[in-house]
């Protein structure tokens, strides 16, 4: 028995041993490239002030394109939203912005139309790409305040990072080897975050009877994300994407509200039903710069 | 509780602590222990069906006891009947049931005659097929003579719900097994080690060969057609790998469990891909299924023996009821009825026994191997397709070769990826089963460092995000 015993033991030793080394190496290679937007905004975001940055799902990573916006305005924005994310995961990207040093006098929340009520939150599907970071505090807090087998693989993983690489390799083990290669890869960004979906639908329908949505903004990361914004002196902006089904109706809040839930009168705009193509992002841009700049005080 | 589960990682070393720490010196005591944890492996899943298994192991128990005590022969063929009728009646209600009732409707809805009959419900309960042959195959030894039957309840329920094969093989016969449970067992670091790198390398094959190739499997056997014939064909090709590393992984982990806790059981799979002809890849896969078919059917219907005509009906009907074995679809059976056709030609020309001495491999066999390998990946078009016409269709697309694109492998980054990993991992498994057939070995054995290199791909190439159930367990 206690040959046995030696022997797993030995393999159970170099193999935690190996696994540590590769998933150490994996994280430091993410947090020396720009793949993910945490990456991206510690590398390869030069600037240390901005005007505005976009935080959201994939709504705001497709519908605010920041170069449009400046060029209108002649400002200084970052988009910092992640497809596949929720408000939570805003918050966190907040904290994240925070942590690394750098300022926005405007936050644009552009999450989900639904997501700004929902109550009970859960891990997001792409909060993953945290892990890099996952030594800090903000990012293991966040972490552990959720439940469920994710959750607790990432949050496992401040010690035992094989864990979160080997559960999460094709998302994470595998780009680390191409941020070691080309650490100035993106992962379906531009170099101010943007990216747009291509224009698909050749038919131009108008778009008539909108569901009505009445938004009470009962999830509870809106207020944290409002206090940190309050804290670190930062406006903030929500902004209600367009929706080829919903027009969103907002209740009174103590912060600002652009509605472009129902702007758009014209199928041709959209890539499917919550999403713009680049036409529609080129409209819908133009038409935020607008109305940004009094809110911005420019 | 799946083997691939963080369940099964905590339940194991429980397991094994308590069998060779606590009750080592009581062989009774390790018998109920393994009873215990079989049960409590089974009850992971769903703890009502574990009446099932209790109640097979009471009626096998008590018939053999019976038929050593009877000599008149109609009494022993009731005694039998008796097995052979629960033992199967169980396994045609939860498994069958439903297909019969449908295909009775379908036949007469052919003739033009409309019926309303309503199916039931039933859950399949898991690994009913393999646990009722496995039970079977004692009342039928003791019946023949060919074993005694045991006095010790807690040996023969142990024998039946051994928690390493309990779900989907190797179906173990009563003679290799069960007197297992009658011998004290003496800890042997070298076969507990064996155990342990076969565990490891059942993983790899699951985790990582299995998992991978099923990203493009489902997307190309659910997916709603458009597939080019090269990409169809490349589906079916996966598929084989996947079945292959998902089953036999599932047996090799098996293995190794049953190993740790000094038990040795059967080989179920040998190289299988290697075969140079579908009489050779019997001899190689599921080689449990096939020799209890062999053995308790094909014999028994007369075997080799009698004329040809003869010789040609019971490899037929053992290849049809191997095929329904696996499941109740008319695909099962058509994909039994393939490789029926595919063995008969050998049969006839008694080419089926060319190979049966001769294993070493050598280059000028990779023709064979390869044609092989192909027959046996378009018919498993049939047993991975949902239905006949969906299988045809395939098939039909795969032969009008009308284009060789392969775009669905890299047509975006994460099917690149997948394919780099997936052709990775079947290089890997190939690699080490090549070495291991040239070496006229039965099974890969790791070294240590080998292990260590095997495990670390299984945690950065495998897939645990959304894992694939084992495909036997439906069976």
């Amino acid at each position: 028995m206690s040959l046995f015993l030696k022997r797993i033991g030995f393999i159970l030793l170099v193999f935690t041993g190996v696994s540590l080394l590769v998933s150490f190496a994996s994280l430091w290679a993410m947090r020396q490239g720009s793949f993910y937007k945490p990456s991206f905004l510690e590398n390869q975001v030069e600037a240390p002030s901005f005007d505005y940055i976009v935080l959201g799902s994939s709504t705001g990573l497709t519908t605010l394109n920041t170069r449009v916006i400046d060029s209108v305005l002649g400002t200084r924005g970052l988009n910092l939203a992640m497809d596949d994310t929720a408000l939570s995961s805003q918050y966190l990207m907040l904290e994240h912005f925070i942590a690394t040093g750098k300022q926005a006098k405007t936050c644009i929340l552009a999450a989900s139309l639904l997501d700004y009520d929902v109550v009970h939150t859960r891990l997001s599907g792409n909060d993953y790409r945290f892990l890099p970071y996952g030594s800090r505090d903000y990012v293991q807090d966040y972490y552990d305040s959720f439940s469920g087998n994710s959750a607790r693989v990432l949050s496992c993983s401040k010690w035992f990072p094989m864990i979160g690489v080997g559960y999460y390799n094709a998302e994470l083990f595998y780009p680390s080897l191409i941020s070691l290669f080309d650490p100035q890869k993106r992962n379906r960004f531009d170099a101010f975050g943007n990216y747009s979906y291509p224009v698909t639908l050749k038919s131009s329908e108008p778009i008539k009877g909108r569901h009505e949505l009445a938004m009470e903004f009962q999830n509870p990361y809106i207020e944290r994300i409002q206090d940190l914004c309050i804290k670190h002196n930062i406006q903030l902006v929500v902004y209600l994407p367009p929706h080829k089904q919903i027009a969103a109706h907002p209740i009174e809040t103590s912060f600002q509200i652009i509605n472009h839930s129902a702007i758009l009168q014209d199928t041709r705009y959209f890539y499917d039903v919550l999403h713009v193509n680049a036409l529609g992002r080129q409209k819908v841009s133009l038409r935020f710069a607008q109305e940004a700049a009094d809110l911005m005080g420019l | 509780m799946l083997f691939n589960s963080l369940n099964f990682a905590v339940f194991l070393p429980i397991v094994f602590i308590l069998y060779w720490l606590i009750f080592k010196r009581s062989l009774k005591w390790q018998n109920v222990l393994l009873l215990v944890a079989s049960y409590v492996f089974y009850a992971w899943w769903d703890w009502r069906f574990l009446s099932l298994i209790a109640l097979s192991t009471l009626v096998d128990f008590i018939v053999a006891k019976q038929l050593d005590k009877q000599e008149k022969t109609r009494i022993r063929k009731l005694l039998l009947m008796v097995s052979l009728a629960f033992n199967l009646g169980m396994l045609t209600f939860f498994k069958y049931f439903n297909f019969f009732i449908e295909s009775w409707v379908e036949a007469w809805q052919l003739s033009g005659v409309q019926m309303e009959v309503s199916t039931l419900k039933i859950i399949l309960p898991v690994g009913i097929s393999f646990y009722t042959f496995q039970t079977l195959s004692y009342t039928i030894d003791v019946y023949r003579g060919n074993l005694k039957s045991t006095s010790n309840f807690i040996q023969f329920a142990s024998y039946v719900a051994f928690f390493p094969q309990l779900v989907a093989g190797p179906i173990e016969r009563a003679k290799n097994l069960l007197p297992q449970f009658r011998n004290h067992r003496i800890f042997n670091s070298d076969f507990a080690l064996s155990g342990f790198y076969l565990i490891v390398w059942g993983l790899f094959k699951k985790v990582v060969v299995a998992d991978n190739c099923a990203f493009f499997v489902n997307q190309i056997f659910d997916g709603a057609g458009g597939y080019s014939s090269a990409e169809l064909f490349m589906g079916s090709v996966l598929f084989g790998f996947q079945i292959y590393g998902d089953f036999s992984g599932y047996s090799d982990i098996a293995i190794g469990v049953a190993r740790l806790f000094g038990f040795s059981l059967m080989t179920n799979f040998s190289f299988p891909y290697f075969s140079r002809d579908i009489a050779e890849f019997w001899r190689r896969w599921h080689i449990s299924l096939s020799t209890w078919f062999r053995d308790y059917l094909y014999i028994p219907l007369g075997g080799s023996r009698g004329t040809m005509w003869l010789r040609i009906r019971n490899v037929l009907i053992v290849f049809i009821v191997s095929g329904f074995w696996h499941g109740a679809n008319w695909t099962f059976i058509v994909w039994g009825g393939i490789h029926a056709v595919l063995f008969l030609p050998l049969l006839i020309r008694q080419k089926n026994r060319t190979y049966l001495h001769e294993t070493r491999i050598g280059v000028n066999h990779l023709p064979r191997i390869l044609l092989t390998f192909i027959l046996v990946c378009l018919a498993w078009v049939f047993f991975r397709a949902d239905t006949l016409s969906i299988a045809m269709t395939m098939l039909r697309d795969i032969f009008s070769f009308n284009s060789g694109a392969l775009g669905l492998f890299y047509s975006s980054s994460k099917s690149l990826l997948f394919s780099a990993i997936t052709a990775f991992g079947i290089l890997v498994l190939l690699w080490y089963e090549l070495r291991t057939v040239q070496k006229n070995k039965r099974e890969v054995m790791l070294s240590t460092y080998q292990t260590i290199w095997i495990a670390v791909l299984i945690v950065f190439m495998g897939v645990y995000k959304n894992p694939s159930d084992f495909i036997y367990f439906q069976f």
